[in-house]
């Protein structure tokens, strides 16, 4: 009862935030009845889908203070159980979700357990290899399609509820903007919550953290898998969406690293900023990496930018744009 | 019952003898003082019984259960909070959210540990900080936000480790009577370790005394004073020499 109380308790945000959030929150559900070009409709799922990537990553990352790089293993797992369950048993995506997201919790137990042994640096470079073998593992893997992947047929009739199969983008959309709404409600539980405030408290000293009671290693690993879940629930989504996944998309060193990037770059630890990083980059990365694409000599230069703002952000504000707003407003105070 | 026994605890760390063989008992209800020069091995005697390493030999008792070889937060959970010597505030916690962090240690409830975080913040006098950031107060009151946060825990056994260190005169005092406060109407034992001496002295119904890991002394506080061994410890031989010399003169 209280966990649905604190999810719904946005009391102590200053009012101005919530005004804004508001003013969002109307713009997102309002925004498939506007005129848009079907290359926005995609930017607008991306940005949802990056989204829940940030707050996913943001309660291990931000709240905890344990940078991840290894997020695609799950979003590649969430998009495989969904691809294999639905191509060769026939199941429908409600119930290859939340398998999808218990293999994927499973999954984040194993690696967890042995990487949260190390901190910092160790750990982020552990996270990235743990990522990477599985990625190699599915590319060899016959039975998930190898390096091709996997391409899950059209059941033919639209719209499909139970498959999640649709012509027009607008119904992801929706049913991707829910997930969004349940994801941020879910943060703002978990930021009121013990392991919230416990993480918070690791984040600033473990060794204090320890002497008031706090298993730090155990801590550290439920968070993991909570914000395991949220990444798989995407990728599971993201396989209906694409109809079409492979390793090299679904698990790259790139996406988990975009994910990331969008976190930090918003405000690790707070509960806007992985949406304000994608708000920034997602279009960025779309409209920007398309226009450079198409000039000559130009193209990847957008990745090149990528990195200069990473640098920029770590030097001027390592608690990314929401920090700065928060800068700002200390100092009117 | 003795609420705390520690029993010939040593610890090494490779061929440093940081305590040798350290035995006391700390009664319920009791404020004892654990002293000694820089270096006598005080902190590491905290951290074993804290749990934050365990002592290579030799037990620890509380509330009569071996706690020896326990993880600190599992001792911390047992009902024996600890502050540290070297205090950085930083981060992102607001003054009541980091006493929350303490009260969470009994209760799942958000509610509960924000009821049980402000009474004990009213009650060492900083209510009014509830708001503000760590970073944002003076250095004595993030040290009592720091003992907010361990009291908050509902401990029995309280271990100060320095918390006098860096604070002028006045604001010792101050702490004193906090700290006498919390004995008194909290009911929670004190093991504090200090160099500030007038601190404990004040302050200790025993104390011990410590030197070179060893344990030298143990009495009342105007005895200790007093031990020979004590006064060698901290003043050194010659200081020692020269009072015997001078009370021979005055018989």
């Amino acid at each position: 009862m209280e966990a649905v109380k604190n999810a719904l308790d946005f009391s102590d945000l200053p009012k101005s935030e919530l005004g804004i959030a508001v003013v969002v929150l109307a713009f997102l559900v309002s925004f498939p009845a506007m005129p848009h070009s079907s290359f926005a409709m995609a930017t607008m799922i991306q940005f949802l889908m990056f989204s829940l990537y940030g707050m996913g990553w943001n309660l291990i990352g931000g709240y905890g203070g344990q940078v991840d790089l290894g997020k695609a293993q799950y979003v590649g797992i969430g998009a495989y159980t969904t691809a294999v369950m639905m191509i060769r048993w026939d199941v429908p995506f409600w119930f290859s979700l939340p398998v999808g997201m218990g293999l994927a919790v499973g999954w984040s137990f194993v690696i967890g357990y042995p990487l949260f042994r190390l901190k910092g640096h160790y750990f982020a470079i552990a996270t990235i290899a743990t990522s990477l073998v599985l990625k190699d593992l599915f590319e060899v893997w016959d039975f998930v399609g190898g390096a091709r992947g996997l391409e899950i047929p059209l059941k033919g009739s639209f719209p499909d509820w139970l498959y999640l199969q649709f012509r027009e983008d607008f119904y992801y959309y929706y049913i991707l903007l829910v997930m969004f709404l349940i994801g941020l409600l879910y943060v703002n539980a978990f930021r009121h919550s013990r392991l919230g405030f416990q993480l918070r408290a690791i984040k600033d000293n473990e060794h204090v953290a320890r002497s008031l009671g706090i298993d730090v290693h155990w801590s550290k690993i439920k968070a993991y898998a909570t914000a395991t879940a949220f990444v798989a629930a995407v990728g599971s989504f993201h396989a209906c969406y694409n109809f079409n996944i492979e390793p090299e998309d679904v698990m790259s060193l790139d996406l988990s690293v975009l994910i990331a990037m969008m976190a930090m770059l918003g405000g690790a630890g707070s509960i806007w900023g992985p949406i304000i990083g994608a708000a920034i980059l997602v279009p960025m990365k779309n409209y920007l990496g398309d226009w450079l694409g198409g000039q000559a000599g130009l193209a990847g230069m957008d990745l090149a930018l990528y990195g200069l703002i990473i640098m920029v952000i770590a030097a001027v504000q390592p608690r990314g744009v929401y920090g700065i707003v928060e800068a700002v407003r200390a100092r009117r105070r | 019952m003795s609420l705390l026994r520690v029993e010939q605890v040593s610890k090494h760390f490779g061929g440093l003898v940081a305590n040798h063989e350290v035995s006391f008992n700390l009664e319920e209800g009791e404020v004892m003082g654990l002293i000694g020069p820089n270096g006598a091995g005080k902190t590491t005697l905290f951290n074993c019984i804290a749990g934050f390493y365990p002592p290579t030999s030799g037990t620890v008792r509380f509330n009569g259960e071996d706690i020896t070889g326990l993880k600190d937060f599992q001792v911390a959970r047992r009902g024996l909070a600890r502050t540290f010597q070297i205090f950085e505030a930083s981060g992102d916690l607001k003054v009541v959210e980091n006493v929350m962090v303490g009260s969470f240690i009994h209760t799942g409830s958000r509610r509960r540990a924000r009821r049980t975080a402000e009474s004990t913040l009213e009650f060492l006098g900083i209510a009014e900080a509830a708001g503000a950031m760590m970073t944002e107060l003076p250095v004595a009151a993030q040290k009592r936000v720091a003992l907010a946060t361990a009291l908050a825990s509902d401990p029995k056994l309280l271990l100060l480790d320095e918390v006098g260190a860096g604070l002028n005169p006045s604001e010792i005092e101050g702490l004193v009577g906090l700290l006498q406060r919390i004995h008194r109407e909290k009911g929670i034992s004190l093991l504090l370790t200090e160099h500030v001496l007038e601190m404990v002295m004040a302050m200790s119904h025993r104390v011990i005394v410590l030197e070179s890991g060893k344990k030298i002394a143990e009495g009342e506080p105007s005895e200790v004073v007093k031990d020979p061994e004590v006064v060698r410890a901290y003043l050194g031989d010659h200081y020692v020499k020269r009072q015997e010399r001078e009370e021979g003169r005055d018989a």
